[in-house]
Formats: structure tokens, C-alpha cells, sequence
């Protein structure tokens, strides 16, 4: 978690125009000093322009960009207490892999071999001890992501920015390098802000998570909320598998609400649960797959529970995924059991009853 | 037995491209003014004449004069072509570019005349300096073409990467760009030194009294006693072109394995 609280960079009202395309629409955002910060949405959401006007790679048509409490306008990248990783690692091809990680200390008044110890602890610090001498490009992509980091991170930047830094790994080193990721960011107490499309990296690494759909945020806020209360149901498609059931919401008494849900009938919420919901009408609710559980014979629902058959079955090894229509419902819901022993996997067509409870459903718009 | 069409086919244009080439050496060293079957004997007196020809080493220096200034200017300027084309987008790119490489398929007879009537109207008086303008005018196209493929292929982030770290825009240059994309510079050198080494429309018209090397040649057939030292300076050229081929591989191989950038083949 974070050492300290104090804003590092803040979006004041950003409006970046490319020609007439309106790329980044009204952001305004802080990041807190050293936060694992995440910018996490579909490809050309702006998430990337974004992480570029923090760098100073893009100028921004209105509105302001603060480091640390300095107005950024007209400090270039430069001169900005930033460093990037960037998606391609920019591995200087032509340079040692010493070369590459000591490129900024060049301007650095300190003697040679403080410099070359620096270059030393810094890769130290990635897990390539021993790899200074190495020609940079005869390195595999998991040692140039490292070498990339020791680059930036030499330069102890207030802020460092990763452009989808692990999307070109393959997905055992990826999941390695999440966790060193993370270990690295508390160890070093920098801020950093990563841009990833890949809700689960998100999700694993982050204090906290803004979620951007065209040019805007849609939510932020820190890997729980926005799992278990996503504000909008764009949100709450984008970033795990959600069910959707249609209701109408019938009205409001002793501050709950009160809903008629297609399948699960009359249910009462708080209102925590509809964020974004000001008014009745039709509306939807929202159900993880592992909030819903199947009971199986003679078991009994701690809450409610509602009928249903099973139409789909897949088998994960530890997981599996059933796909149940409940009776008065036209599609089915998706519910994830953890699969334990001594207990057998549904066949297709068996009739079962589907455990859930209130407080886990999310209401939207 | 089946009949290696191919091959034979193969071996024949080799031969028809190459063997006209291999008789420059050898009536170079042929003792006799006249360049006919059977040899007479072995002598190195064209040689010798030719080293004593004091227009003819005139002419060479006024060649290696015109086509160094031609290719280093036309490498500049292809520069910057190819760095405005890859990396700015502004309106009308498209057209200037291509006004850029117009010279590629304008025939060169137009240029050259086009080319003496300004000069001769602006009352700029002919010599090795016009035939360097026209020369770098036909060679610039090649070296941008050349270059626009280095800087292309250069990743942008590699630039950005070093401005990120603190570099300036010119250092950033000199540090990372000039270097990744020095093969291209050297074949961009190469190749405008050689075209403008052997153009000889332009350097015709614009040459004034300073003839160059091909213009030279060409003045001398004239002379049959003089053929057998042409065919020595010829043995000599094709000696150093093929160096200086050589040369520029082992440059382009070395800078592959240094970059580690995928070889896609490069003049030989």
C-alpha cells in the first residue's frame, strides 16, 4: 500500500484535440504519491494519450497537468520528473545492456565508477545481476522489460510510467513480472502508472483503477469497488463477467429500494447498490458469477433461492462454469462453483435451485 | 538425362552481363593499340600512359570532386526528406514529396537543357560547380528513398526514450538516431557517389570546359591509339568499385549483428 498520501499528479479539466477528434474529453483525476495507479480501457479510449500528457510526449489542448504541485505547461519531457517504460521497452539496439541502463545518467556529475555502481544496483534491483556486459538486442523480451525498468528507474523519477509494458510477454512470464511489478513498486515507493486493456493485470497490481471509455473516466476507484460496485453497466461489462437480469424499479421506502427482477422476483436493496439510479422505471440488475450458488440436494439457501435448469456445463479443473436459466427468465446466468471433492459436476438438463442474496446485486440504469 | 534448363539459362546471363567486363583487364594488358583476338603479349605501358595523362587525371579529380560534393549534399538533403516524411504530418506532404523525387522519371536530356537554359539566362557561367547542382538534383531522390526505408524503420520510442531521459532533441539525434540509421547514410553515400561518378548527360551540358571522367572517355574514342589506356582506366574503376562495394557490406554486416535488426539482404 502506499507510504504517502499527498497528491503527485493531478488532471485538472484535460481536453486533447487531434484535428477535429476529441481524444481526451474533460479528464480530471488525482494521483496519489506513491499509488500503483492504473489507467485500464478499450484500445483508442485515450488511456495512452493520457499517460503521454503526464510524460510531456503530448501537449493538451486546455485544461492543466500537475507533478507534485508544478503546473507542467511548458516543461518538456525532458525536464519532467517522469520516466516511461514504453510498450515496444525501447531497448537502445546499438548499446550494451550498461549502456542502456546508464543512457540518463549521462548529464550526471558523479565519477565514472559511482556511475557504473549505480548502473550495478540497478540491475541488481531487476534481477539481471552480471548482465552489464551484454548486447542489449540478444536479450529474450522478459530481460529487455527489466532492462527498460532499470533505465528509468535509475534516475529515481517521482513518477514512472508504463505503456502496456507486459502485453507483449507471454502469459506465464507475464503473471511473473505482475507480481515482481508490484513487489518492485513497494520496495522503491515511486509512484506508477500503468496503462494496460487487461482488466485482470488491473485488477492484480493496482491501488487503485481508472476505468475510460472515449476520452472520458467512467470510474475510479480501487479494485474492489469496481469489481463489486461498478457505477455503470459498461463498467461493470468490461471488467469481469457480469449477469444481467431486467427489472423495474417499483419504489422507495425506509431508504431501500425496492425492485421486481425477472427471475428472482421482489427484492429490496440500499441504495449503495445503484449507483448512478436517481429515478424508477426500467432499469437492470447486475450478478457476479460467484455471488450465485447451485444447491444441491438437501442443502439449504442461507438467503433466498430461485429455481432453474442447467443448460451449459464447463469444466475448468478447479472451476466449474454452469450456465442455469431460472424459470420466468428468457436467457441464462453464468454461476462459477469451486469444485470440491466427493462432489460430482452437474449433468446438462438436471433441475436445480440457485442460492443468491440481495446484497450482492448491483442495480443500473 | 533430364536437361538443367534453369541453370544453363542462368549461367548464359551471367555471362553475357559479366564477360564484357572480364575483357577490360584483359586487353588492358594487351600489347597492342588494336582491341582484337589473338593477344599479342603481356605489357603495362597503358598503365604507365595512363598515370602520365595530365587531362585525364584533370578529368578524375574533377569526377571524385563533383561526385563526393554531389553525394554528401544529396545525403543531406535526402535527410531530411525522409526525416520530414516519417515523422511530420502537414498538409500538402504528399505533393512536395513527390516533386522531391520527380528527377526519378523526368529523362535526364530535358533536365540537363532545362538545366543550361537557367543557367546560361541567370548568367552563372558553366563549370564543376553546375554539374555538382545537377548532379545533386538527380541524386537526391535516391538518397531519399534510401533513407526514408532507415528512418522508417526506425521506432519512434526509441527517440522519445532518450528526450524521456534527459537528452535533448539534438542529442537524441547524435546518440540514437544518426547511429541506427548510419547503414542507410553509408548506402545513401554510396550510391549517389556512383551515379554521379558516371552520369554523363548532365555533366555534357553543364561541364563547360572541365570535362569529367565519362565526358573524357567519351572525347577520347575518338582516337583509336588512345582505346587500350581507356581499357586500363576502365580495369582500374571496376577494381575500386568492386573495393568499395566490399567495403560497404562489411560495414552494413557489422552494423547488423551490432543492432541485432533482422537482415533483409543487402548489394551483394
Amino acid at each position: 500500500m502506499s507510504t504517502s498520501r499527498a497528491t503527485m499528479i493531478e488532471f485538472d479539466n484535460v481536453h486533447k484535440y487531434y484535428g477535429d477528434y476529441h481524444a481526451l474529453r474533460g479528464i480530471s483525476a488525482r494521483i496519489n504519491g506513491g499509488e500503483f495507479f492504473s489507467l485500464l480501457g478499450p484500445s483508442g479510449c485515450g488511456k495512452t494519450t493520457l499517460l503521454r500528457t503526464i510524460a510531456g510526449f503530448e501537449d493538451i489542448s486546455s485544461g492543466a497537468v500537475m507533478i507534485d504541485g508544478r503546473h507542467m505547461e511548458n516543461v518538456p519531457a525532458n525536464k519532467r520528473p517522469t520516466n516511461m517504460v514504453f510498450q515496444s521497452y525501447a531497448i537502445f539496439p546499438h548499446l550494451s545492456v550498461a549502456e542502456n541502463v546508464g543512457f540518463g545518467l549521462r548529464r550526471d556529475p558523479r565519477s565514472r565508477a559511482e556511475k557504473a555502481r549505480a548502473v550495478e544496483e540497478a540491475l541488481e534491483m531487476v534481477g539481471l545481476k552480471g548482465y552489464g556486459a551484454r548486447a542489449a538486442h540478444a536479450l529474450s523480451g522478459g530481460q529487455r522489460q527489466r532492462v527498460a525498468l532499470a533505465r528509468a528507474l535509475i534516475l529515481k523519477p517521482k513518477v514512472l510510467l508504463l505503456d502496456e509494458p507486459l502485453s507483449a510477454l507471454d502469459r506465464k512470464i507475464r503473471e511473473q513480472m505482475q507480481v515482481e511489478l508490484i513487489k518492485l513498486q513497494r520496495e522503491v515507493g515511486i509512484t506508477f502508472v500503468l496503462v494496460t486493456h487487461d482488466q485482470e493485470e488491473a485488477l492484480v497490481m493496482s491501488d487503485r483503477i481508472a476505468v475510460m471509455f472515449e476520452g472520458e473516466i467512467a470510474q475510479l476507484a480501487d479494485p474492489e469497488t469496481l469489481y463489486r460496485r461498478p457505477n455503470s453497466r459498461r463498467v461493470a461489462e468490461f471488467i469481469g463477467v457480469m449477469n444481467f437480469l431486467p427489472c423495474q424499479v417499483t419504489g422507495e421506502a425506509g431508504g431501500h429500494i425496492q425492485l421486481e427482477v425477472a427471475g428472482l422476483g421482489q427484492v429490496e436493496i440500499e441504495p449503495a447498490q445503484a449507483p448512478g439510479v436517481t429515478r424508477g422505471g426500467p432499469a437492470s440488475v447486475g450478478m457476479r458469477p460467484e455471488t450465485l450458488t447451485i444447491l444441491y440436494e438437501g442443502q439449504q439457501a442461507g438467503g433466498r433461492e430461485a429455481p432453474g435448469v442447467v443448460e451449459e456445463v464447463v469444466y475448468y479443473g478447479d472451476m466449474t462454469y454452469y450456465d442455469v436459466r431460472l424459470d420466468g427468465l428468457d436467457h441464462s446466468v453464468r454461476i462459477s462453483m469451486r469444485n470440491v471433492f466427493g462432489r460430482p459436476v452437474l449433468d446438462i438438463g438436471t433441475r436445480t435451485r440457485v442460492a443468491w442474496s440481495p446484497g450482492a446485486l448491483v442495480l443500473f440504469r | 538425362m533430364k536437361i538443367p534448363f534453369l541453370r544453363l539459362y542462368a549461367m548464359a546471363y551471367l555471362l553475357f552481363l559479366y564477360a564484357p567486363i572480364l575483357l577490360l583487364p584483359l586487353f588492358a594488358f594487351n600489347d597492342a593499340t588494336v582491341i582484337s583476338f589473338p593477344l599479342k603479349g603481356f605489357t603495362t605501358q597503358w598503365f604507365a600512359q595512363m598515370a602520365e595523362n595530365e587531362a585525364l587525371r584533370k578529368a578524375t579529380l574533377n569526377s571524385l570532386l563533383i561526385a563526393t560534393s554531389s553525394a554528401v549534399m544529396a545525403t543531406a538533403l535526402g535527410m531530411f526528406v525522409a526525416r520530414a516524411a516519417t515523422r511530420f504530418r502537414f498538409p500538402g506532404k504528399g505533393g512536395v514529396v513527390g516533386f522531391i523525387m520527380l528527377p526519378l522519371v523526368l529523362p535526364e536530356i530535358i533536365v540537363s537543357v532545362s538545366l543550361l537554359v537557367v543557367l546560361l539566362q541567370l548568367g552563372v557561367s558553366l563549370s564543376a560547380f553546375t554539374v555538382i547542382l545537377g548532379h545533386v538534383l538527380i541524386c537526391t531522390p535516391y538518397a531519399a528513398a534510401i533513407l526514408n526505408t532507415s528512418f522508417g524503420a526506425l521506432d519512434r520510442s526509441l527517440e522519445e526514450a532518450a528526450y524521456d531521459l534527459g537528452e535533448t532533441k539534438f542529442s537524441t539525434f547524435r546518440l540514437i538516431t544518426l547511429p541506427l540509421v548510419m547503414p542507410g547514410i553509408i548506402s545513401s553515400l554510396l550510391i549517389s557517389f556512383t551515379i554521379s561518378l558516371d552520369e554523363f548527360i548532365i555533366a555534357f551540358f553543364l561541364a563547360g570546359a572541365e570535362p569529367t571522367l565519362p565526358t573524357y572517355i567519351f572525347s577520347q574514342l575518338r582516337f583509336p591509339k588512345g582505346i587500350p589506356m581507356i581499357m586500363a582506366l576502365g580495369t582500374v574503376l571496376v577494381a575500386m568499385s568492386v573495393l568499395l562495394l566490399t567495403i560497404a557490406e562489411y560495414f552494413r554486416r557489422r552494423g547488423v549483428a551490432r543492432t541485432g535488426i533482422k537482415d533483409t539482404g543487402g548489394f551483394l
